[in-house]
C-alpha cells in the first residue's frame, strides 16, 4: 500500500508517533517542532538531522496550518521551530515578534527574496498545480494553462459539474493564500471562481483529501493542488495526471522560523539552519517531493531543475510584508464575502 | 627646582578641555539632529502608507470597511523588514481593524484629529514610531471620520541614525586633529620669541648690562622693556659703587700723603720741636683719618643692615630735647645759637631704632654746623598732625646752588665746599637711616636764605607701660 500523506490536519496519530518516531534518537536535548508539513515526506531530513545530532531528543508535531498558528500563539508552552506552508500566517507571527532572528552563515547566505527579517525562511519551492483523471481527455482537451481551465469550465460543464474540487478558502490557509494571490495577479480569477461555482466545485481543506477524490473517480478535475504531493501521489496513481500551468504557476514556500521563546534555543537554530545547510537541502532535493531552494544542489527536485522543466513562469508568493495583508481580518471577511457572491453569481446548474 | 608648569602643557589642557566640553555638546547635538534627520526621510514612508490605507476605506453599507492594500503594509515595512503595525478605529470607538493593540491614548487622539501627528510610543517591549491622522470619508448613511493610525519598528531609523552620526563623528574627529596640528604649529611659532629671548639672556657674560635689543611682538616688549630697566638699574647701583670707591679711596689718599709730606719733612730736621709739631699734625690728621673709616664702616653697614628688629615705639620730641641739650654743652656749639621747636602735640611716638635716629639727629646738627658761618642760628624742629610728624633742621646759612640740591645726599658731596674737615658723608648716613624708616631726607633752600632738611615719619600709638 502507499505511504499514507496528511496534509494540514493536526492528526493526534502523528503527534504520538512524532513522540516515539522512528529514526530519532534518544538525547538529553529536546527539540520541539510544531509543523504543517506531513511527516512522512520530511521524515529524510528528520533522520539525518536526528543521525548527526543523536543528543537531542526530536519532538515533530505534525498539525494544520491553523493549529500550528495557534500552538505558536500558545505562551503557555512554546514550540522551538514553527514550519507552516500558510505563508501569510507565518509572516504574521514575525510581524508580531513572535520569531528570532537566525544568526547563522546559513541564513546570513539564504536569498533575500526567501526571508524576512532573518527571521522566518522559505526553506521548499512547491509549485502550485492542477490535476485531472486520465478519463478527463477523453472528453475534452486536457486544461494546460488558467484560461483552457475556464474553458473547460464553460463549454463543458454537463460532464465536469460536482466534479471539479479545489482548496477551500475557510477552511484552508494555503488554499486562501493560493487564491488570494490568483485573484491579486489577474480579475479574471474571479471569472474562473464563478465557473467553478456554476460547476458546483466542491472545497477540501487539504491536497491528500483532493487526490484521494481524483484517485476514487469522485472528482475529474482538481485546481491549485500543492505539487509536491501531488507529483507523489501521481507516480503510484498513473490515472492521475499533474499539470503545471503553463500560463503562470505560484510557487508555495514552506516557511520556518525559530520560535522567540523556544525553550531548546540551540537545538531549534541547530535544526533551521540544518533546513538551510546544502546538505538538508539536498535531502530535501533527492529524498522528498518538496525542491530544494538553493542553487547549489543538484538533485530531481530542485527549484532550478523545475525551471528547467516548466520554463519561467513560475511565480514564487513572495515574502514581504504584502501578505500581512492577507491574514488582516477585515480583507479576509471582504474577500470571503465576495468569495461566496462569485460561486453563486452564475446560474448554476441542476444539480 | 624643576619647572612647575609648562606654557605648552597648559595650553594643551585648556585645549584638551574645550574639546572635550564643546566636542561632548557637538556630539549630543549631532546625535539628537541625525535622530531627527532619520526620523524626517522615514515619517515620510509612514505617511505614504497611511494615504495609501486612508485611500481603500470606503463605506459600503453605513459601515466603514476596508480592503488593507498589500503595498501600503509593504511601504510601513521599508527595505529595513520593520514589524509593521496598523489600528483604524472610528471616532464613536468601534475598532473597524487593526493587527497589534497599540498604546493610543485619548490625548494622541485629540491631537491627530487636529493633523497629522507622528510620535514615539513603546510596543511589546520596543520602540517604534507612530503616525496618526483622521479620515473623514463620505458615506451614503453615515459619515464618521475615522483615525488612522499606523507604525513601525526603529530598526532602519536606528541604522540611518547611526550612519548619520557616525558621518557626523567622523568629520568633528577629523576637525579636532586638523586643530591640534595647527595648534601645535601655532604653539611653536609663538613661543619662538620666548626661546629667543632665553638664547638672549643664556649668551650674556655676568658683568654686561647693555639694553636687550631684540625683535618680539608686542605682547613680549613689556618684559623686553622690563628686563632692560633691570639691567639699567644695576648698571646705575654699579656705576654709584665704582664711584663710591674711587671716592672713598680719594678721601683717604688725601690725608695719607698729607701724613706722608709732613713726616718727610719731620724727618730732614734734627730738631725736636720740629718732630713734635710734625707729631702734633700727624695725630690730628689720623683722629680725621679713623672718623672717616669709621663713617664709611657705619655707611655700609647701614647699606646692608637687615630688617629693622628692634623697632619700638619711642618719644621722639624727648630724644630731640636730649640731644639738643647734649649738643648745646659741647664746645663746637659756642659759636652757633642752637634752638628748638616742638610744634607738634606731644608726646610724639614714633617707631624706631632709637641708636640710628640718635645717629641721624646728631649727624644732621654736626653738618649744620660745619657749614655755616659762626653766629648762624640753627632750629631743629618737630611740626606735624595727629598722623605725621616732619623732622627738620633749619639754618639761615648760605644754602646751596639749585642743582646740587639733589646731589647733597651722595656720599663725598659738599655742595663745592672745600672749606671744612668734614667727612662727606653725614647726610648720606643720614638718608640711609630715613630710608631703614619708611622715609628720605628731603633737601630745600630757605627763603630768603639758609638751609632747610626734613623728613616725614608716622607717628604710632604710645606703648602700654606709658598710656597711663
Amino acid at each position: 500500500m502507499t505511504r499514507q500523506l496528511h496534509l494540514g490536519l493536526g492528526l493526534l496519530l502523528w503527534l504520538c508517533l512524532g513522540v516515539g518516531g522512528s529514526g530519532t534518537a534518544r538525547g538529553a536535548e529536546k527539540l520541539i517542532i510544531e509543523a504543517a508539513l506531513d511527516r512522512q515526506i520530511v521524515e529524510p531530513v528528520l533522520t539525518a538531522f536526528a543521525t548527526e545530532n543523536p543528543q537531542i531528543d526530536l519532538d515533530y508535531r505534525d498539525r494544520s496550518t491553523l493549529e500550528v498558528d495557534h500552538r505558536a500563539r500558545d505562551s503557555e508552552s512554546p514550540p522551538d521551530v514553527v514550519i507552516s506552508s500558510a505563508m501569510p500566517w507565518q509572516l504574521a507571527l514575525s510581524n508580531d515578534g513572535m520569531a528570532q532572528p537566525l544568526d547563522a552563515p546559513e541564513a546570513d547566505q539564504w536569498s533575500a527574496w526567501a526571508k524576512w527579517r532573518n527571521e522566518v525562511f522559505g526553506f521548499t519551492f512547491e509549485p502550485v498545480v492542477m490535476a485531472y483523471r486520465l478519463e478527463l481527455a477523453s472528453h475534452m482537451p486536457p486544461p494546460e494553462t488558467h484560461r483552457d481551465l475556464l474553458d473547460l469550465l464553460t463549454h463543458y460543464r454537463q460532464w465536469l459539474d460536482g466534479r471539479v474540487v479545489s482548496y477551500s478558502p475557510r477552511e484552508s490557509g494555503v488554499g486562501y493564500t493560493l487564491f488570494q494571490q490568483d485573484a491579486r495577479y489577474t480579475p479574471r480569477a474571479w471569472d474562473l471562481i464563478a465557473a467553478m461555482g456554476a460547476a458546483n466545485v466542491d472545497l477540501e481543506a487539504t491536497t491528500q483529501r483532493m487526490l484521494e477524490g481524483l484517485s476514487d473517480g469522485r472528482y475529474w478535475l482538481g485546481y491549485n493542488l500543492l505539487g509536491s504531493y501531488a507529483m507523489v501521489w501521481a507516480q503510484s496513481h498513473p490515472d492521475i495526471i499533474v499539470q503545471v500551468p503553463n500560463d503562470y504557476s505560484l510557487v508555495m514556500m514552506r516557511m520556518a522560523f525559530v520560535h522567540r521563546d523556544a525553550p531548546h534555543p540551540a537545538a531549534a537554530r541547530r535544526f533551521v539552519s540544518f533546513l538551510l545547510s546544502q546538505r538538508g537541502q539536498h535531502i530535501l532535493a533527492g529524498q522528498t517531493p518538496l525542491f530544494s531552494v538553493r542553487d547549489d544542489v543538484v538533485g530531481p527536485y530542485t527549484a532550478q531543475r523545475l525551471r528547467d522543466q516548466v520554463g519561467d513562469h513560475l511565480y514564487p508568493i513572495p515574502i514581504n510584508a504584502t501578505l500581512l495583508a492577507f491574514v488582516d481580518a477585515l480583507r479576509r471577511q471582504a474577500f470571503l464575502r465576495r468569495w461566496d457572491r462569485e460561486l453563486q453569481i452564475l446560474e448554476p446548474s441542476e444539480q | 627646582m624643576p619647572p612647575r608648569t609648562s606654557l605648552k602643557r597648559r595650553l594643551t589642557l585648556w585645549l584638551v578641555a574645550i574639546v572635550a566640553g564643546l566636542g561632548t555638546l557637538l556630539l549630543i547635538e549631532a546625535y539628537t539632529s541625525a535622530r531627527k534627520a532619520a526620523d524626517r526621510a522615514m515619517d515620510g514612508q509612514l505617511e505614504a502608507a497611511s494615504l495609501t490605507i486612508a485611500e481603500s476605506l470606503q463605506w459600503p453599507e453605513g459601515n466603514p470597511t476596508l480592503e488593507m492594500p498589500a503595498s501600503a503594509l509593504q511601504i510601513l515595512a521599508t527595505r529595513w523588514q520593520e514589524r509593521v503595525f496598523y489600528w483604524l478605529q472610528a471616532d464613536n470607538g468601534t475598532t473597524i481593524t487593526q493587527n497589534a493593540d497599540l498604546p493610543i491614548t485619548g490625548a494622541m487622539r485629540a491631537e491627530a484629529r487636529q493633523e497629522p501627528v507622528y510620535l514615539d510610543a513603546r510596543y511589546d517591549g520596543q520602540p517604534i514610531r507612530l503616525s496618526g491622522r483622521e479620515v473623514d470619508s463620505a458615506g451614503w448613511d453615515t459619515q464618521e471620520p475615522v483615525q488612522l493610525w499606523v507604525g513601525h519598528t526603529r530598526h532602519g531609523r536606528d541604522l540611518l541614525a547611526r550612519e548619520l552620526f557616525r558621518k557626523s563623528a567622523t568629520r568633528f574627529a577629523a576637525m579636532v586633529l586638523i586643530t591640534a596640528a595647527l595648534v601645535g604649529i601655532a604653539m611653536h611659532t609663538m613661543l619662538a620669541p620666548l626661546r629667543r629671548l632665553r638664547q638672549a639672556l643664556r649668551e650674556r657674560r655676568a658683568e654686561e648690562n647693555s639694553p636687550l635689543m631684540l625683535d618680539v611682538p608686542r605682547e613680549m616688549q613689556e618684559l623686553v622693556e622690563t628686563l632692560n630697566r633691570l639691567f639699567a638699574d644695576q648698571r646705575h647701583h654699579r656705576d654709584a659703587l665704582l664711584r663710591f670707591i674711587a671716592d672713598a679711596s680719594h678721601q683717604l689718599k688725601t690725608p695719607l700723603a698729607g701724613l706722608q709730606s709732613t713726616s718727610e719733612l719731620a724727618l730732614t730736621s734734627k730738631e725736636p720741636g720740629v718732630w713734635h709739631q710734625a707729631l702734633v699734625t700727624v695725630h690730628d690728621s689720623a683722629g680725621r683719618t679713623s672718623r672717616l673709616a669709621g663713617q664709611m664702616l657705619s655707611l655700609t653697614r647701614l647699606q646692608h643692615l637687615g630688617p629693622l628688629h628692634e623697632r619700638q615705639p619711642l618719644a621722639l620730641d624727648r630724644l630731640m630735647r636730649e640731644i639738643t641739650v647734649d649738643w648745646a654743652d659741647r664746645q663746637d656749639s659756642r659759636d652757633h645759637d642752637l634752638g628748638l621747636a616742638i610744634e607738634a602735640p606731644a608726646p610724639v611716638w614714633v617707631e624706631g631704632e632709637s641708636w640710628a635716629l640718635r645717629e641721624l639727629l646728631n649727624n644732621l646738627i654736626d653738618n649744620a654746623f660745619r657749614y655755616t658761618p659762626p653766629g648762624s642760628e640753627i632750629t631743629l624742629a618737630l611740626r606735624g598732625d595727629e598722623a605725621w610728624v616732619t623732622l627738620a633742621i633749619e639754618d639761615d646759612g648760605p644754602g646751596v646752588d639749585a642743582e646740587s640740591l639733589d646731589r647733597l645726599t651722595r656720599p663725598f658731596e659738599r655742595g663745592h665746599r672745600q672749606d671744612t674737615h668734614g667727612s662727606g658723608l653725614g647726610l648720606a648716613i643720614a638718608d640711609s637711616i630715613a630710608g631703614r624708616h619708611g622715609s628720605r631726607l628731603n633737601v630745600s633752600n630757605r627763603t630768603p636764605r639758609g638751609l632747610r632738611i626734613c623728613l616725614t615719619l608716622p607717628r604710632c600709638q604710645p606703648p602700654e607701660e606709658s598710656a597711663g
